[in-house]
């Protein structure tokens, strides 16, 4: 999405506009499931940690939902775009294009399908006691700033699974991991200094503090720290592209040879 | 003699494929082409002929740039290639009209360009309202006609084609391969690889010959069929 050729930009839009179409029409309750499904998740979630194991404080319910809706987008992402490449050896072998076509397709379907969880998010807050404030100014740059890491991970992954496909094992662990290290259950802050120094490389940590800054507390980001993570993104994204370019020649032999 | 212009070149090109997890040793390797150079030239149609697993579809895949050569080299002097085949990655959850307007914009169409054509596409395929079922309803046949259809409006500067000149049914096929054998002859630049000596040497003017994975003959079709098909007997 991000400097591709106008012409790839419509293969990538048509084609997930029909698969969320094809999607939809594949369940009774279609669409709704792109709903239903988060709700579940946070569901059983605060279920075990804010019922079951008391884990709560008063805002525990929006301080948990604004973490697992962002992070569901990243995990998503990632998981659906590291299988791209690798899953579609027929279309590679017959026709020649830039792969990162394919991955670009999974990006804008959750996407998609994360703005709308986000936008009943920004309601549900609202109801809860969280109106909208002067400080959401901040919300479009910290989306786009996930958007791009989200992007550049998910293009990492698919471009290294087909030369190490080994790795399509490893990463719903690794999301696991990142999901209980990303302070999605507990504040980053409670814990102790060490650890979050630890943590402060993981840019998700960041980033959901900074969503729940700007949505319950009323509190702009720090700005040096967003140029900083701001820098760290931007030049991941550009590795990635740069990856993906190195590798496109060679992607169609390391999947034909499997 | 020659004045015509050289249109992709191919220098000692050879191309090993190894079977294994990248990055490992090779379990096993597969030499198609060991050796060939050629120039296809501007406004030839050329036949490729050959045993099967002479590396036919191979080169085809080195023209249109999908693979790269392991040794040796493929010069592409600024030409617009794209490679035909009849099934181009469908996803058998969309429509037939989806994947159309899908396919044609992956082999290089502009969008306005095939969804503008999709009606053209319907008639020709002869899909009626199956155009807007999914994929996955069709039979084998259906699947062909709906990429003939799209094929047809393919217009790359170079035009490979991979043993399709005739699909479905006697009626179908008599349509496609008119259709086919315009594009051929019409002066377009078109590599065809084919089992059949007999259509090399009914439709294109220049043939190559490969057996064991270098050039055995390249030339006039006419001679070249003659030559192949005295060693086949």
């Amino acid at each position: 999405m991000i400097f591709l050729k106008k012409h790839h930009r419509d293969i990538v839009f048509y084609k997930a506009l029909c698969n969320l179409r094809s999607e939809a029409s594949k369940t009774y309750l279609s669409f709704l499931w792109w709903i239903i499904e988060p709700v579940f998740s946070m569901a059983i979630y605060y279920f075990i940690f804010g019922v079951v194991f008391k884990r709560g404080t008063d805002d525990f319910i929006p301080f948990l939902l604004v973490g697992l809706v962002v992070w569901q987008w990243f995990a998503q992402c990632i998981s659906h775009c590291s299988a791209a490449i690798n899953q579609n050896q027929a279309l590679i072998s017959q026709v020649n294009f830039p792969k990162i076509v394919l991955p670009s397709i999974n990006m804008v379907m959750d996407t998609f399908k994360f703005s709308i969880v986000f936008a009943l998010l920004l309601i549900v807050l609202w109801i809860m006691g969280y109106p909208p404030t002067l400080t959401y100014a901040y919300l479009p740059l910290i989306l786009g700033m996930q958007f791009i890491l989200n992007y550049a991970c998910g293009l990492i992954a698919s471009a290294l699974i087909p030369f190490v496909p080994d790795l399509s094992n490893l990463i719903p662990h690794l999301l696991r991991l990142g999901m209980y290290s990303s302070g999605i259950l507990y504040s980053v802050s409670s814990l102790p200094e060490k650890i979050q120094d630890v943590l402060a490389y993981n840019p998700m940590v960041w980033i959901i503090q900074s969503y729940r800054d700007v949505l319950m507390y009323n509190q702009g980001p720090n700005t040096s720290h967003l140029t900083s993570y701001l820098i760290a993104v931007v030049a991941l994204y550009a590795l990635a592209r740069l990856l993906l370019n190195k590798l496109n020649p060679i992607f169609a032999r390391a999947l034909m040879q499997r | 003699m020659n004045e015509k212009k050289s249109a992709i070149s191919l220098k000692n090109v050879r191309v090993t494929y190894r079977s294994g997890i990248p990055l490992t040793r090779a379990t096993s390797e597969y030499t198609p082409l060991k050796d060939v150079s050629f120039e296809l030239y501007e406004g030839d149609s050329l036949g490729v002929i050959g045993r099967n697993g002479a590396g036919k579809s191979t080169l085809l895949r080195l023209l249109n740039g999908i693979i790269k050569p392991d040794g040796g080299k493929v010069i592409n002097h600024g030409h617009k290639t794209a490679l035909l085949s009849l099934t181009v990655g469908y996803d058998q959850n969309l429509t037939g009209r989806q994947n159309a307007v899908i396919s044609g914009m992956m082999m290089g169409l502009e969008k306005q360009h095939i969804v503008s054509k999709l009606n053209e596409i319907n008639e020709f395929a002869e899909l009626g309202e199956f155009f807007d079922q999914p994929v996955k309803n069709y039979s084998t046949g259906m699947k062909q006609r709906l990429g003939f259809g799209v094929a047809i409006h393919l217009k790359p500067d170079i035009l490979l084609i991979d043993e399709i000149l005739a699909v479905g049914d006697s009626r179908f096929k008599k349509k496609s391969e008119t259709v086919m054998k315009e594009k051929i002859t019409s002066g377009d630049t078109v590599v065809l690889v084919s089992h059949s000596p007999a259509t090399v040497k009914r439709l294109c003017n220049k043939a190559l010959w490969i057996e064991d994975g270098i050039v055995a003959k390249y030339g006039e079709s006419a001679e070249v069929v003659e030559a192949y098909e005295k060693s086949q007997s």
